[in-house]
Formats: structure tokens, C-alpha cells, sequence
């Protein structure tokens, strides 16, 4: 169905668009949670998760305990799902492509089930399934009644051979899945410590050991976790976050040795402990791939990550100019590290006072300290009127009389008036 | 102290023409400055002349002198404007401009220094500093355009204008060159300032919160006050800005039109040539001697032509005119001056002005000074033809195709004010396209509240504001469908010519009124599919009876034509054809072509909108007398029983009723037009009211011709085009009646056209008894031709074309191999013709390989088995084991056949399911028919078309198709919101409703609508869908 279609149909629907990536996650997720049931756990992409259950019934307590366990615990993660079992995997995932919640155990039963399929579960191209419409074939059943070499002929082998993997005729070795591991190792100190030092000195072979093993499974980590065992009290647990997913062993360091900087210790350390749970892939998804295109992080931000350790996150700031012809709006507060902009506007105080204040006018000359003497202006500003803080105003650089430089101007809307706006250094 | 307020002339100023730059229409700026007093305007559009012909007539209407230039931004800098001074300047600067636009993509130009170096003679120069080389620049200036550049100074309130404004003294004294006063104008009163900053915004791709620096400081870019001005500028620099007014003397008036010359053979005036081929038409049209009546005419015609010089228009037009009938291309004119004596008697239309009675008693107006109006359509599939001859004619230098401006129309505003301001995109998209379909203000906030957005909160409120404030603005320029404009010399020194969005095509910078404004030569080469049409079926039905039949030998007034045409039995008419057209024809009973005329003219929404249908159809039945206010009125309503139908007899009661001169109606007809955009019809509702009172005319009766001048406005339809669309209607009813094969296989053979397709046009020749024969490759073309049938009345072969997929070349090749010998294989077929796999499968999908094959699923298992291309064992015999398939089941085949050829000549799909749908207790459309008015009924079948008239505040109406008919359903408002689902997604519809009915036309009016779609299965149904 078309988007406008369906928008038509149903106004208020929301549109997101198909996110194989987020699928892929997904199917990968379901895969790791069922390997617990068997160590031979395929992927059928998109949408399939191949088991090689025999080996594991006796295991788990018989075929409908199994199932009953995938059903509860793939309804638990919240995925509705159809599962069907057969002595060839294609044989099991094309019965549960047409959604037969069966299980076939013996190869002789295999092929008049199979021959009843529609020639959609082949998952060919839509030409092909068009050809087949065309000759009127609908079935397996009825392909395979059809001349063999005819049939290859005209649509190739694919089709054939597809089939005679399901009946198990053909080979149809799987690769199996591989659970992403988690990251756990420990060293025990030669001797016990109290110096932050030596621990920072073992953290590190840890933290090394950590990168390696990232690297292997080019994956990253924002969160690791060091834990320090004493001999009597429970472990001393520092947690290491960071702004995004890396590998950089010299980073980590960095970051533990701030930590441990401020640490007090309440009993000598014997054991160092270095757990990293959420594992990512780094090269693949989207986070990385802005990781790695972008320059790499240089020392300034690394010193940032190291003032906010310190100081807490919210206490370290960046200004930056906006461009933007309303001058209480052209500053702002950013994140670090944003860019400086260009000036191509007038001449600007360098301070600029949080609210402007309103001065006495007396003779229509505005005062601050005495009269003003009005040296450079009108600069007119009028902007701003798609967020409801439209301003006007007539700008003058003018003279106090003690011979500071200040910034005013006339309001040129609703009761008028003279206001201060800057100061010039 | 008093002091009088300066002197002054804006010189830089761009109109909203510079696209998504200037917030102001060209009108707007000149009523602005001649309301501020300025001695003059110049309108300087960036590197574009598209807005000054708009900026000229606004000039004239309000006496502001007008002067023409350009802005240009060098490639290699400075900014420059240039401004027109005489005709020789005013060429210059067209020309500059094509060359410009012609180096560039659509859009944008380029240009440098090198294209000064000849001076531009007749411009005057406006340098206007950067800032940044000004030195430099000013050199240039005054050294290539000595004693014709000034610096312009734009004092704007900026940063510090006072020490700007001695810099550029500085500058102007260094390098020789005076200042003069300029305001840098992007729009005619400051209030656009959020409009303009909308523009940047849309322009930069970039919501307005985030363009920064882009946006303009302030508002100062309007018309100042010139009291403003007096405090900003020294006296001299506004003083300085008359005296360059007062060089630029260049008028577009000036562009007095030179005629091509090739026109009149030599020895000949324009005069004497054009009374010549009238004679000799009037000698043909009237062997037994011209009626006195046709002579007076006529000679009034003639005169009035000369009078006004235009022969030049009438003696293009013949010329094309002629062409096309050498070529034997079928050809109408159309239009007010097309429908005079002298137009029938050079052969550019049919309509014989003595039938029509005298109706055409001004085709010209004296008073209106415009050129005469003569649009002449063409076969559309040989109307390139006829322009190509215009181009090879007058040369590509000299003929071109006038442009279209594409301006913001409701949804494209909401679109690009809503992202400019900063709105979710998805909603932006959702709310623009929810409003084609409801697009009047009243339920605007509705469908915001549809769409998730808050209709109060204040960014809507600033989106709609602005939105609607855009709506007009031109946003490009688009070539017009077949206006042509010749000129006597080069075109590039009369107009800029751009290069349009197709690679290799160009467009000039003025629209059609432009032209006409200017009284320039344009003659409009139209495409019409229906004469296509006609011309196929005449040609069918020639070879049919062995003898060449010919337009004109179509008898004229037949009542078997008529009888059919009032029983609505029109499908594949041309115009009348339309649901709305066929519900109108059973109570408007026509019965002669004057009838017809009115019939293709009444069913519009103007007419419809104005009220004027049910006073004429109950007058004419003699349910209400006609009586007219005024004999005045009577003359100009009489025809149409008092009830103004013509947009001619709205403008005709402007003049006798409410005392306005032909000129004035003129204004009244072009805002009409246009009143959309500008809104100033409105002016005209005080002097048309009080003139008609002044007249003893009833207020009531005043209002009601305003309201209806109102409805008019857009829609209203010219009895003179009404009057040329007949005869073809009349034509193609005539060949409908009397040969209904010849008709089915000329319309399928020019397809797409109309309102039926190909499928519907079959089931309708089918049940008037034509045989139809399935697409076959033994014996079809690639079009559909006629065969002997039974009892010797011609059936209709269908054609390749039909086939979906199959390529044209393919089928060809396949016709010229079965000419050498038959075939006697799917597979001599295939090498002999030399079809790719793709055609092969098509013609198999088709069934159209079922006399060689077998079955469908036969031909298709054979082809797919079949080598094709340049491959070594192509030829070598395969051995195969044969192949047994499913025979078809009648459901498979009619789905077969609907996915390849779009219809079946099997039962109709709703036959297969007919005993299903009687238990469901749903009638036929045909039981539908027998029943009484006021009678409950359930009706169902496949959707052939939505539609939801502008007129029919808000209610759809629906088609549906089952194997005996079409059933009308009328689906009101208050349904549709809680049906929607069912209205907008089922292709078969079930509705419970009853029948209303009003003589031979029937509607249901639904209660409840059902969706069935589920029935079809695979079946493809097209609709035709709100269009």
C-alpha cells in the first residue's frame, strides 16, 4: 500500500521508515537468547531463527516442553511468533513462512507437506513468481511435477535445488551463530594496595586486555565497570562511562585514573576486577561510523571528559556565537567545542547585559550616568518574529560622561523608551 | 519649518519575479509608489524581465512612469543595475539576459565582465558596492559606461550609515562617478518583512530560526516615505535619482509590434491579402452565392480588422490552418474571433455563422484594443508536427512558445512556508496533501487537528498566515502547452529567453497575458485527443466502405444523434461524456446543436456555482416563465430563456445593464480571472451595483449578477469555445450512433484520453451489439482494426497496443513477419519476428499466442523455454520432454486477462460471483433501473472512479461497475467521516442506500458502505480517482 493510501485511510498514522539495522539487532537478539537451548543456532535473514533442536530434547525434556519455553519466553521479550519443525531446516522455516505451527519427524512425511506449500515460500524474485502464475503452477507439488530440465531451463537451478535441500536430497550446511560475549577478567595483586598508583598500574593491564578483546569483535564499550575486592568489605565498585562507544585503551586509562584520583579507600584492595556488559558492535552501526569518519577525538575534548570527571558534567560549558541579528540571541551557552562564527554584523559591546535596562530620558536625550552623548547609530534591528520574540530597535553607540563607550537603543514599539544594552570593554 | 517633500525615483527594486528574493507582486509596487508620490519606478528583477510587463499595465492604470532594468550580479562581481533608457538599450538588455540564462541551467545565470565589454548602448548603470573591491569596481564602471553610471548609495539603517555614506562620497569622487538614492527594494510596504524572511528560508533550504545572517537586519528594504528618505539622503542624492529617471524614456508601449513579413506575398497589403482569401473561402463555403446576411458580416468584420490592423493574427492562423489540412491533420479553431464570418470563410472553423444565428456580434472589441483570441486545436499526436512548421516557418529565433508561470497554489505554500518555519515534515506533507482534497478555509483547522498539529497554537497560526499570503507569488516559469509568439526580428532583443527544465527546450519570460497585453503576434497551437480520434474513426470507416469519408460529410442535425445524446447514452463523447454531463442530459433534453452548446457550457461550476442550472432547466420545461428585467437584457439573454450561461453574457450585462464600457467589462473579465490573487474584484461590486440601480435595476437582481460575475470568475465558459467544443461533441456522437466499431477502435487507438478506459469503452460498444474480437496474433495489428463480423456489420479486432509491456517496435516486427507467411509455431513466430523474452511473455501473458499454443499457460511455458538473442545454439532443435499444465479456470483467465490487457471479453468478473453477492442479497445495476424512486436497495460492485466536484461542498461520488452497468453513488459528508475506510480503500463496494431518481437519471444515496475488495482476490481494478 502507498503511503498516501494508507495516510488516507488512516490520517493520524505515523510514518517510520523500514530500519533493517534495528531488525538485524532484533534477530540477533532473539539468536542469542536461544542459543541457550542448543549450541547449533542459525540465522535466516530477516526474519527466521533456525534451530538444531534434536540433539537438545532429551536436554530440555521432550519436543512440546521445548516449544513451550521458546513460545513463553519469545512472548515475554515481546515478539509474536510462528514455530514449526522438520528434518531439513529449509523444510522447518518454510512452514513456519506460511505460518503451519507443525512438526514433521520423519524424512518420508516430508514430501507431500512440502508439496502443498505455495511457490511463495521460495522467496524468489517477483519475476520468477510472476513466470510461475504464468504457467499456472502454484504449488511445489506442481513444480516438481514439471520436467526437471524444463524447468531449469527456463527458471535456472535456484528453484530445484532449493527443493531438494528441503527434502534433504541436497546438502544444506549452516553457519552457526556465535553469541557475542561479555568482557570479564580479574587480576589479584601481587600484594595489597592502598596506592592509587599500583592500582591505576594493574587497571591498566586490564583496560589493555579490554581494548584487544574489543578489537577482535571490532565492537566498543560506553560503560565499564571496575570492581575492587578487599579482604573484609564489600567490593569498592567504580563505574566508567562515556560520551560515546569506544575502544581507545589510552582513553579508558585516562578516565580510570581520574576516578581513582578521587577515591578513598576504606580497606587495602587485593583484587582488581574489570566487567563490560554492553558490548557494541563499533564498526558497524551508526555511532561508530561517526566515530570513525570524524576526526578523532583530540585533547581538548579529552580534557573536557577529564573537567566534567572532576566536576561533574554540568559544570563544564562553551559559549558560542549564533548567528543571529537579535544581540541577546547571538551568544548561547553550547556544548564544548562548538564553532565560532564569522562577524558580519556591526560593531558589538563585549558585554552585554542580561536584560536590558531601561534608561531616564529627559529632554528626549536618554541618561545613564548623566546625559549620553549619541555617537554612532541608527543601526536598525527588526527580527525574530517566527518565535514570538520579535524585537525593533534603533542601536547607537553613544558616550557617557566619564567617557565610557556604551550600547543603546530607542525601542521603536509599544511605549518606545531608551534602553542600556551594552557596555563596551 | 515647512519643507516640501523631495523628489523622487526608486531605481533598484525587485518584485516578487526575483524568485523567492522580492515579497511583493510588481502591481503592488508600482500602486505603492505612485501612492507615495515617487516620479517613477524602476522594477529590476535579477537577471529577469518575467514581472514588467505585469509592473507596465499596473504603471499605465495608475500613471507612474515605469522604468525597465535589471539587477545582474557579475560572475566576476560587481552587482550592477541596469536600466532601459530607449528601445536599442531595452533590446540590449533582452539580449544580455538570454545570454545569461542561456549558459546556465533553469533558474539561475551567469555572467561576467567580458559580456559588457560592448557598453550595453541605451543602458544606464547602477553600481552597487560590495564593500569589499569597490575601488575596483567603481573604476570599471566609470571607465566602460562614462557619463551613464552612478554609485548607489543604500542607506538602510545599518551598522553606521554616516561614515558609509562619506565612504561612497569618497569613492564617487575618486573615480569620477556621482551618487544617486537607491533602497535596495524587496518589498512595497515594511509589514512583508516576515513574509520576505519566509522567502530567504525557502530559498536557503533552511528553517527561518536557523538562517542567522541571511535574513535582511530590518525592514528598511520598502518604498520609504519620501519624508523618511529626507532625513536619510542628502537633498542631492534623492534630486540625483530624477535625473536618472528622466533619461530612461524607454516605454513598453514602444514594443509596437512589426508583423513577420512573410505573411504577404509581395505586391499585397495585409489588407488586400486577407480580403482576397476571404473571397475565395466565401466562394467555396457558399457556391450558390453569399447570403446577404454572411456578406454583411463579413464586411463589418473586415473592416474592423483593418481599423485595428490585425489582420496579421487571422492570416497566421489560416497559414497554420492551411498547413495542417495539406497535411490532412484534423483541426478547430476555437475562441471569440474564431467564430466570425471571416474565420468560417478562411476554414479555421466549421461553425456556419448563419446557423448560428447571428450570435457573434462582437468578436473584436473596438474598445478593448486586445489582440483577437484564436486557439486552434490539433490532433494530439500530430500537433508536433504543426509546430515544428511554425519553427522551420519563422526560424527558432523568431517563433517561440510563450511561457506558463507556476505560482503557489495552497498546497505548495503550506509546504514550503510550514518547512521554512521550522514544522515537523511529515505533518507539513500530510497537512498539504489532506488539503487538495478540502480546500476551503472552513475546515482548514479540521484538518490541521487531523494531522496532529494544534490549529491555535501560534506557528500554525504563522504557518496559515503566511501560506496564505504566498499563495500567487510566481515560483517559476513552466513552457505554455502550444502558445506561440513570432516576431519580425530577433525575439531575444524583444523578451529574454531562459532555458526551461527540458534539456534543449527554452521558454521566453512572458505568459500569455503578457502578450496580450502587449498586443503581440501569439497564435495557440493546442493538442486535442478527440480529434484523433475522429480522424481514426472516419479513416476506419472509409476503408470500411471502400470510398474516403470526411469530416464534413458527417451529416449535420441527425435526431437519431439527438434521441441518443438525451437518453445520456454518451460514453466516448467528447465532453459530454462526464457523469455530471450524462446526469444533466436527460433533463436538459437537447435537440439541437444550439442545445449542445449550452449543455458542454451549463454543466461548470460556474454556472453551477452561480445558481443559474435549475432557474434555465425549469424555464425551459415552462415550470417558470421567462421574463427579463429590461429589454436591454432580453437582447443579451434572450438565447439562453433569460438566464445568464456565457461568460460573454456576463461581461455583455456589465455593459447594458450596469452602464460599464466594453474596456471596463474587459478589466472586469481579466480580474475575474485572477481574482484569487489578487482580490480586486472586489472594486468592481460598487460601480456594477450602483450602475444597475441607477438603471431601475432591483437591488436584488444587482446582487445576484454580481454573485454570479463571482462564480464566473474562474470557471466561466465562452459560448464561442462552448460553441466549437459542440461540433466535435456533435461529430463524435454522429460516428458513436451510426458506426459504434469504428468509434470503439478509434478511441482505444488513442488512448488515454477521456473518461472511460479501454475496458469500459468495450463493455459499452458490447452491449450496443458490437462484436469484439480478443487481441490474437494471427490476425491483430498493433492498433485495433475492424473485420467482417457476422451479418456483415464490421467487429472490432483488438490491437497489440492493448497488451501491457508489449513493445511497439516488437509487435511491428511481428506483423511484417506474419505478412511474409503465417506462422505455424510459437517458436516461428518468436525467431522470425525476433521478439525478446519480455515481448514474448507479454503476448503469452495476453492469451494472445492461444491459436499457436495452446492455452495461456501453455505459451507461456513455451516461450520462456525459447532461446532468444544473439545466442550460438539459438537455432538448434531442443528436445524436450513436454510439459503438462493447468488448464485456466474461467476466474484465473478474466484475471489474466485484466492484468495484461486492462479488460476481458469473457464474463464480467462480477458474473463468476453473482450467485455469492444474490445471497448477500445485493441487486445489478440493471434491477437497479426498474426499481422507483424512494425504494431502499443495496447495490455492489468494482469502483471505477471516485470524484469530488468543487461544487458539491464536500460530497463524493462514487462509480460502480458490475456485469450489467454502472450504479451512481452519492456518498454526503457526514458519511464520509465515519466511512472513510470504506470509501477511499475498497475496489469493490457494497452501499445500502435508496434510490433517488429524476427521469431517466438515477442515483443511490448511501447509508452505509461495505468493503468487499477481499471477493477479487488478484483481480486489478484501475479507478479514476478525485481528479
Amino acid at each position: 500500500m502507498a503511503v498516501a493510501a494508507a495516510l488516507a485511510l488512516a490520517p493520524r498514522l505515523r510514518i517510520a521508515p523500514r530500519d533493517p539495522a534495528t531488525e538485524t539487532e532484533a534477530l540477533l537478539g532473539v539468536a542469542g537468547w536461544a542459543a541457550q537451548f542448543t549450541p547449533g543456532v542459525a540465522l535466516e535473514f530477516p526474519d527466521g531463527v533456525l534451530l538444531e533442536a534434536s540433539g537438545s530434547l532429551k536436554l530440555f525434556g521432550g519436543l512440546e516442553s521445548i516449544l513451550e519455553r521458546l513460545r513463553r519466553g519469545l512472548a515475554e521479550m515481546g515478539w509474536s511468533s510462528v514455530l514449526a519443525g522438520a528434518p531439513t531446516p529449509r523444510a522447518a522455516f518454510w512452514l513456519a513462512l506460511v505460518g503451519k505451527q507443525k512438526f514433521i519427524g520423519e524424512s518420508a512425511e516430508l514430501q507431500p507437506v512440502l508439496a502443498a506449500l505455495p511457490l511463495e515460500v521460495l522467496r524468489c524474485n517477483d519475476e520468477t513468481l510472476a513466470a510461475f502464475e504464468a504457467i499456472g503452477v502454484r504449488t511445489l507439488g506442481e513444480l516438481r511435477a514439471l520436467p526437471r530440465e524444463g524447468i531449469a531451463r527456463r527458471f535456472g537451478q535456484g528453484p530445484l535445488a532449493e527443493l531438494d535441500r528441503a527434502l534433504g536430497r541436497l546438502p544444506d550446511p549452516r553457519n552457526f551463530f556465535v553469541p557475542p560475549a561479555r568482557f570479564r577478567a580479574a587480576i589479584e595483586l601481587p600484594a595489597e594496595a592502598t596506592q592509587a598508583e599500583t592500582l591505576l598500574f594493574a587497571a591498566r593491564r586490564l583496560i589493555v586486555q579490554l581494548a584487544g578483546f574489543l578489537a577482535a569483535r571490532s565492537a566498543g564499550v560506553q560503560r565499564f565497570v571496575l570492581r575492587l575486592r578487599h579482604r573484609d568489605r564489600a567490593a569498592t565498585e567504580i563505574a566508567i562511562g562515556l560520551v560515546a562507544p569506544s575502544r581507545d585503551a589510552e582513553h579508558f586509562t585516562l578516565l580510570a585514573r581520574e576516578r581513582f584520583a578521587g577515591l578513598e579507600l576504606a580497606e587495602p584492595v587485593r583484587e582488581i576486577a574489570l566487567q563490560a556488559e554492553d558490548i557494541v558492535p563499533l564498526a558497524g552501526n551508526n555511532l561508530g561510523l561517526l566515530l570513525e569518519q570524524g576526526k578523532p577525538p583530540g585533547q581538548w575534548e579529552h580534557l573536557v571528559e577529564r573537567l566534567q570527571a572532576r566536576l561533574g558534567a554540568k559544570a563544564v560549558c562553551g559559549i558560542a556565537g549564533r548567528a543571529e541579528h537579535r544581540p541577546e540571541r547571538a551568544g548561547v551557552i553550547a556544548d564544548m567545542g562548538e564553532k565560532q562564527l564569522q562577524r558580519d554584523f556591526g560593531e558589538r559591546p563585549f558585554w552585554l547585559l542580561d536584560r536590558p535596562r531601561l534608561l531616564a530620558e529627559i529632554e528626549a536625550v536618554p541618561h545613564h550616568d548623566g546625559p549620553l552623548e549619541l555617537l554612532v547609530g541608527p543601526e536598525r534591528i527588526e527580527s525574530g518574529w517566527w518565535d514570538g520574540h520579535d524585537v525593533a530597535r534603533d542601536y547607537f553607540v553613544a558616550r557617557t560622561q566619564n567617557e565610557a563607550l556604551v550600547w543603546i537603543y530607542r525601542e521603536r514599539r509599544g511605549e518606545g523608551g531608551w534602553y542600556l544594552h551594552g557596555v563596551f570593554a | 519649518m515647512y519643507s516640501p517633500l523631495p523628489a523622487y525615483a526608486e531605481l533598484h527594486c525587485a518584485s516578487n519575479f526575483t524568485f523567492l528574493r522580492g515579497a511583493s507582486h510588481p502591481e503592488e509596487l508600482v500602486k505603492r509608489a505612485a501612492g507615495l508620490g515617487y516620479s517613477a519606478l524602476a522594477v529590476t528583477d535579477e537577471c529577469s524581465l518575467a514581472g514588467i510587463v505585469r509592473a507596465h499595465v499596473a504603471a499605465k492604470d495608475a500613471g507612474l512612469p515605469l522604468i525597465i532594468g535589471s539587477e545582474i550580479r557579475l560572475k566576476d562581481g560587481p552587482k550592477l543595475v541596469l536600466l532601459a533608457t530607449d528601445r536599442e538599450g531595452y533590446g540590449n538588455l533582452a539580449d544580455l539576459i538570454t545570454r545569461g540564462r542561456r549558459r546556465t541551467n533553469k533558474g539561475s545565470y551567469s555572467l561576467s565582465r567580458d559580456d559588457l565589454a560592448g557598453g550595453l548602448p541605451g543602458c544606464l548603470v547602477l553600481l552597487v558596492p560590495d564593500g569589499k573591491h569597490d575601488t575596483e569596481h567603481a573604476r570599471l564602471v566609470a571607465e566602460r559606461f562614462a557619463d551613464r553610471a552612478w554609485i548607489a548609495a543604500e542607506l538602510l539603517q545599518g551598522p553606521d550609515d554616516r561614515a558609509r555614506l562619506a565612504g561612497l562620497r569618497g569613492l564617487g569622487k575618486a573615480c569620477g562617478l556621482p551618487l544617486a538614492a537607491a533602497g535596495d527594494v524587496h518589498m512595497h510596504v515594511r509589514s512583508r518583512r516576515s513574509l520576505q524572511d519566509t522567502l530567504t528560508a525557502i530559498r536557503l533550504r533552511t528553517p527561518v530560526h536557523a538562517c542567522g545572517h541571511a535574513l535582511f537586519p530590518n525592514a528598511e528594504r520598502h518604498l520609504r516615505l519620501r519624508m523618511r528618505l529626507a532625513q536619510i539622503y542628502p537633498a542631492e542624492l534623492l534630486a540625483e535619482t530624477v535625473r536618472v529617471a528622466e533619461r530612461c524614456r524607454f516605454s513598453l508601449e514602444e514594443l509596437r509590434y512589426e508583423y513577420p513579413e512573410e505573411l504577404v506575398p509581395a505586391g499585397e497589403t495585409p489588407s488586400s491579402h486577407l480580403r482576397k482569401l476571404t473571397e475565395k473561402g466565401l466562394a467555396w463555403r457558399f457556391p450558390s452565392g453569399v447570403p446577404g446576411e454572411i456578406r454583411k458580416l463579413i464586411e463589418h468584420e473586415l473592416a474592423l480588422i483593418a481599423e485595428l490592423k490585425y489582420e496579421p493574427f487571422f492570416l497566421t492562423v489560416y497559414d497554420v490552418v492551411e498547413f495542417a489540412r495539406a497535411e490532412k491533420i484534423l483541426c478547430q479553431g476555437r475562441g471569440s474571433a474564431a467564430n466570425s464570418a471571416v474565420c468560417y470563410a478562411l476554414g479555421i472553423t466549421e461553425i456556419d455563422p448563419a446557423r448560428m444565428n447571428g450570435l457573434f456580434e462582437r468578436f473584436v472589441s473596438k474598445e478593448r484594443r486586445e489582440p483577437p483570441d484564436i486557439d486552434v486545436d490539433f490532433e494530439h499526436d500530430r500537433r508536433e508536427e504543426v509546430i515544428q512548421y511554425v519553427y522551420g516557418k519563422y526560424g527558432r529565433d523568431r517563433a517561440a512558445i510563450a511561457a506558463t508561470l507556476i505560482t503557489y497554489r495552497p498546497k505548495s505554500a503550506l509546504r514550503d512556508v510550514g518547512k521554512a518555519l521550522g514544522l515537523d515534515l511529515d505533518q507539513v506533507d500530510r497537512l498539504a496533501k489532506n488539503l487538495a482534497w478540502w480546500d476551503d478555509r472552513g475546515s482548514l483547522s479540521q484538518r490541521i487537528l487531523e494531522v496532529g498539529l494544534d490549529p491555535a497554537s501560534p506557528i500554525v497560526q504563522r504557518t496559515i498566515k503566511l501560506a496564505v499570503a504566498l499563495l500567487g507569488f510566481p515560483r517559476h516559469l513552466s513552457q505554455h502547452v502550444g502558445g506561440f509568439v513570432i516576431s519580425r526580428g530577433p525575439l531575444e532583443r524583444l523578451v529574454p529567453i531562459e532555458n526551461a527544465a527540458m534539456k534543449g527546450r527554452s521558454v521566453i519570460e512572458w505568459d500569455k497575458d503578457d502578450l496580450d497585453a502587449l498586443g503581440l503576434l501569439k497564435v495557440d497551437v493546442l493538442a486535442l485527443g478527440m480529434l484523433s480520434a475522429i480522424r481514426r474513426a472516419l479513416e476506419l470507416i472509409g476503408a470500411w466502405r471502400g470510398k474516403p469519408f470526411i469530416v464534413t460529410d458527417i451529416p449535420a442535425e441527425d435526431p437519431k444523434v439527438y434521441e441518443m445524446i438525451r437518453h445520456a447514452d454518451t460514453i466516448g463523447v467528447f465532453q459530454i461524456e462526464s457523469r455530471a454531463q450524462m446526469s444533466m442530459l436527460p433533463r436538459l433534453k437537447p435537440k439541437d446543436f444550439y442545445d449542445l452548446v449550452i449543455e458542454i457550457a451549463i454543466v461548470r461550476p460556474g454556472p453551477i456555482q452561480g445558481d443559474m442550472v435549475h432557474p434555465y432547466l425549469r424555464r425551459r420545461d415552462g415550470i417558470e416563465p421567462v421574463e427579463y428585467p429590461s429589454k436591454d437584457v432580453e437582447n443579451v439573454l434572450k438565447r439562453t430563456l433569460g438566464v445568464p450561461i456565457f461568460q460573454e453574457q456576463v461581461m455583455q450585462l456589465a455593459v447594458v445593464a450596469a452602464g460599464f464600457t466594453p474596456g471596463k467589462a474587459d478589466q472586469l473579465r481579466r480580474s475575474m480571472a485572477s481574482w484569487r490573487r489578487n482580490g480586486d474584484i472586489e472594486r468592481f461590486r460598487e460601480p456594477l451595483i450602483s450602475g444597475m440601480l441607477e438603471r431601475h435595476y432591483t437591488r436584488e437582481f444587482a446582487e445576484r449578477i454580481y454573485s454570479q460575475i463571482l462564480g464566473f470568475g474562474e470557471y466561466g465558459f465562452p459560448e464561442s469555445h462552448s460553441a466549437s467544443f459542440a461540433l466535435i461533441a456533435y461529430s463524435s456522437a454522429w460516428i458513436k450512433r451510426h458506426h459504434p466499431a469504428a468509434f470503439l477502435a478509434a478511441l482505444v487507438n488513442s488512448q488515454p484520453m477521456g473518461f472511460y478506459t479501454p475496458s469500459q469503452l468495450v463493455q459499452d460498444a458490447r452491449r450496443h451489439g458490437v462484436e469484439v474480437r480478443p487481441v490474437d496474433a494471427i490476425t491483430s495489428e498493433w492498433d485495433c482494426t475492424l473485420e467482417a463480423g457476422a451479418d456483415a456489420s464490421p467487429a472490432v479486432r483488438l490491437g497489440f497496443l492493448l497488451i501491457q509491456g508489449l513493445s511497439q517496435a516488437g509487435a511491428e516486427r511481428l506483423v511484417a513477419a506474419r505478412r511474409e507467411r503465417l506462422f505455424d509455431s510459437v517458436e516461428d513466430l518468436a525467431r522470425r519476428a525476433g521478439l525478446n523474452q519480455r515481448d514474448l511473455k507479454c503476448l503469452a501473458a495476453s492469451g494472445a499466442l492461444e491459436a499457436l499454443s495452446g492455452h495461456r499457460h501453455d505459451a507461456y511455458w513455451q516461450v520462456a523455454g525459447i532461446e532468444t538473442g544473439a545466442h550460438i545454439l539459438r537455432d538448434a532443435p531442443v528436445a524436450e520432454t513436454s510439459a503438462i499444465l493447468p488448464t485456466p479456470t474461467e476466474g484465473e483467465s478474466i484475471v489474466a486477462d485484466y492484468a495484461s490487457t486492462g479488460l476481458t471479453l469473457g464474463r464480467h468478473p462480477l458474473a463468476l460471483l453473482r450467485a455469492h453477492l444474490s445471497r448477500m442479497r445485493f441487486a445489478t445495476a440493471d434491477e437497479l433501473r426498474r426499481l422507483p424512486g424512494g425504494t431502499p436497495a443495496r447495490a455492489l460492485g468494482i469502483v471505477t472512479g471516485r470524484q469530488r466536484p468543487s461544487t458539491a461542498s464536500g460530497t463524493v461520488f462514487v462509480t460502480l461497475e458490475d456485469e450489467t452497468g454502472y450504479v451512481n453513488v452519492i456518498v454526503w459528508p457526514h458519511l464520509i467521516e465515519h466511512q472513510r475506510r470504506e470509501l477511499l480503500g475498497a475496489r469493490l463496494m457494497g452501499v445500502e442506500g435508496v434510490l433517488e431518481r429524476e427521469g431517466e437519471v438515477m442515483h443511490l444515496i448511501a447509508r452505509r458502505l461495505t468493503d468487499h475488495s477481499a471477493l477479487l482476490g488478484r483481480l486489478v481494478t484501475p479507478s479514476r480517482d478525485f481528479h
